[in-house]
């Protein structure tokens, strides 16, 4: 039997057994979260706690392993025989990644850590016969996971996107719709690394009520364990890992004297995803954000969408690094203000804008509206508007302005413009940001407006 | 506490799993349906399905030696039961609709975790082997630094 032909029962979805033996025979059973498909002769799983197994395994080198279909339940049993425990490597980093995910996202970080990857010699694999009553519906037939699809003329479709966006936001808005409208991707974000506060934003959405804005810190999470190893982590049945990482909590929260563990962190997205992959975007080395995309179906992604999505995700960097560049050679004249128009509208709401210095935060009325960088940005605006009825601005006269506090390299000056539109279009729709054209935008304001600065 | 525990692991909608291993040390794996105890936990008999124990039951049969573990599928709490087989002979029709029961209980609690019903149901559970084991030691098995602490 060739175990590539199984491999869906290699994705964790179902929890594989293992039962090993001591030197005097006396067996031991027990669950494995993940057994990992090597090549067709080897198998590794991971070794988190030195356990019973482990000390069997030192002494006796069989062992025992059901997997199952998730599928359809069938069971396959493999005979192993222990080879070695490796403890770096690509293997070991790629087991890595998906513990030290859910660990932290768990807030279990050091205490379920993966310990080494104990390689296995796939000595015999064989289907549990008779482990199932007959199906009226073929297993095949049961339930398709790889659909029909026309890669390179989807490829084509999002790249053609992705080369035609003019600034950032309509690049990130426009893939993430090629991928939802082509391939059925509904719910994905992208985040931009922000290198100084070694934090991820949430710059684009598709298929949530919101969310721009929102941070993750590197390391932190499924989301910024991906960002701080820069690999690619995909999980077939998250709310089993979850699981599996939240008993380990209980029992280590049971323990009297242990040290107060971090609360679990929320995950940014759907509260009932089973599916996650998420990529870095990466230039060579460098880290220019991460793309996720989740679904609430179990084994919604498989190698098929990790080796699309990771084409996806170089052009996403390379658009991002394109669009970013050109903000270089940004024009440096003002732009002239867009047409007034003719007829003011019949009735203007009032709103009175508070700038606290203190913390730089601004509030839209009694409700907070945006802080720090674009809090800035915003009133640094709002007072040329104020002062000088200016509407017109450039990116390049907001970098040379030391009152910003932009950094001097990476200042991420777009990112922060998109933000501050989104909670602009979302909290006050009658003041917006417009883009006009590369490096420019104008404040369009349909309101009258009080602004008001305290300490 | 240990009582407690494994009257928990008695209840319905748990996985119940079971090792063993032949006389050369070589172990075998096989999911059983049901787990009982008349005795308050002198022993226990554990149901596994005939068409696909034939190894377990090989191996019972000439080492004795078998190790029960018993999970809950939706909190990963675990404990493992070691033992000696006092016996093994094929369950009795009236056992049958226990062991009916606890397959269907299993499949509930499958269902809640996104696996269909339809789909367990289809797993083979009779005629059954009934192995009654005398209890020897009793371990914690939750995922965490405490698996494998001796439950007392």
């Amino acid at each position: 039997m060739k175990l590539s032909s199984i491999s869906r029962c290699f994705q964790g979805v179902i929890p594989s057994l293992i039962a090993s033996a001591d030197a005097h025979g006396m067996p031991n059973i027990t669950y494995v979260s993940q057994v990992y498909l090597v090549d067709e002769k080897h198998v590794a799983l991971s070794q988190q706690f030195f356990n019973k197994t482990r000390r069997n395994l030192e002494e006796n080198p069989n062992a025992a392993v059901e997997i199952t279909d998730p599928l359809n339940m069938q069971a396959y049993r493999l005979r192993l025989r222990f080879l070695r425990s490796e403890k770096s490597g690509p293997l070991f980093d790629t087991m890595k990644l998906r513990i030290e995910a859910i660990a932290s996202h768990t807030g279990m970080e050091g205490v379920f850590r993966l310990i080494a990857a104990d390689i296995f010699e796939v000595v015999r694999a064989e289907k549990v016969e008779g482990f199932l009553l007959p199906s009226e519906i073929h297993d095949d037939e049961a339930v398709s996971v790889y659909g029909h699809r026309t890669e390179i003329r989807g490829l084509q479709l999002v790249s053609d996107r992705i080369n035609r966006a003019d600034d950032l936001e309509n690049l990130l808005a426009a893939t993430l719709d090629a991928l939802d409208v082509y391939f059925g991707f509904r719910n994905s974000i992208v985040l931009l690394h922000d290198e100084p506060s070694q934090r991820l934003i949430t710059i684009a959405c598709r298929g949530y009520g919101g969310g721009v804005g929102a941070e993750v810190a590197l390391g932190d999470g499924l989301i910024g364990t991906v960002a701080r190893e820069r690999r690619v982590l995909r999980i077939s049945s998250l709310d089993e890992n979850l699981r599996y990482g939240r008993a380990v909590r209980r029992s280590v929260l049971s323990e009297k004297g242990t040290a107060p563990v971090r609360p679990e962190i929320p995950l940014p997205g759907l509260p009932d995803a089973q599916s996650a992959l998420i990529l870095p975007l990466l230039i060579e080395d460098r880290l220019v954000g991460v793309l996720a995309t989740e679904s609430r179906e179990p084994m919604a992604f498989g190698e098929w969408d990790e080796a699309y999505l990771g084409v996806i995700a170089n052009q996403i960097a390379l658009g991002i690094d394109r669009v970013l560049l050109d903000e270089d050679d940004e024009p440096s004249e003002v732009p002239a203000p867009p047409p007034r128009l003719m007829s003011p509208p019949p009735t203007r709401a009032r709103h009175t804008l508070t700038y606290y210095r203190g913390d730089d935060t601004i509030f839209l009325n009694d409700d907070y509206l945006i802080r720090n960088v674009p809090g800035r940005i915003l009133w640094k605006l709002l007072g040329e508007w104020k002062k000088q009825g200016r509407t017109a601005f450039t990116n390049r006269e907001l970098r040379l302005d030391p009152s910003l506090g932009l950094p001097e390299v990476k200042d991420n000056l777009e990112s922060r413009l998109i933000l501050l539109r989104h909670r602009l279009r979302e909290k006050c729709p009658e003041l917006q940001i417009a883009s006009a054209g590369r490096g420019k935008f104008s404040l369009e304001i349909a309101a009258d407006l009080d602004l008001v600065e305290k300490a | 506490m240990t009582s407690e525990r494994l009257r928990l692991c008695m209840a319905g909608g748990i996985s119940v799993i079971v090792g063993t291993a032949d006389v050369d040390g070589i172990p075998t794996c096989c999911r059983a349906i049901a787990i009982s105890t008349k005795d308050d936990f002198d022993t226990v008999t554990v149901y596994v399905p005939a068409a696909t124990a034939q190894e377990t039951i090989a191996n019972v049969a000439t080492t004795r030696r078998v190790a029960i573990s018993c999970t809950d599928p939706l909190s990963h709490g675990s404990l493992q039961i070691k033992g000696l087989t006092r016996g093994v002979r094929l369950a009795a029709p009236e056992e049958e609709e226990f062991v009916h029961r606890r397959l269907h209980e299993f499949a509930d609690v499958l269902d809640i975790l996104g696996q269909p019903r339809r789909v367990t149901q289809r797993v083979v559970h009779w005629p059954a082997f009934a192995i009654d084991v005398s209890v020897e030691q009793v371990f914690d098995q939750t995922p965490g630094p405490k698996a494998g602490a001796a439950l007392t």
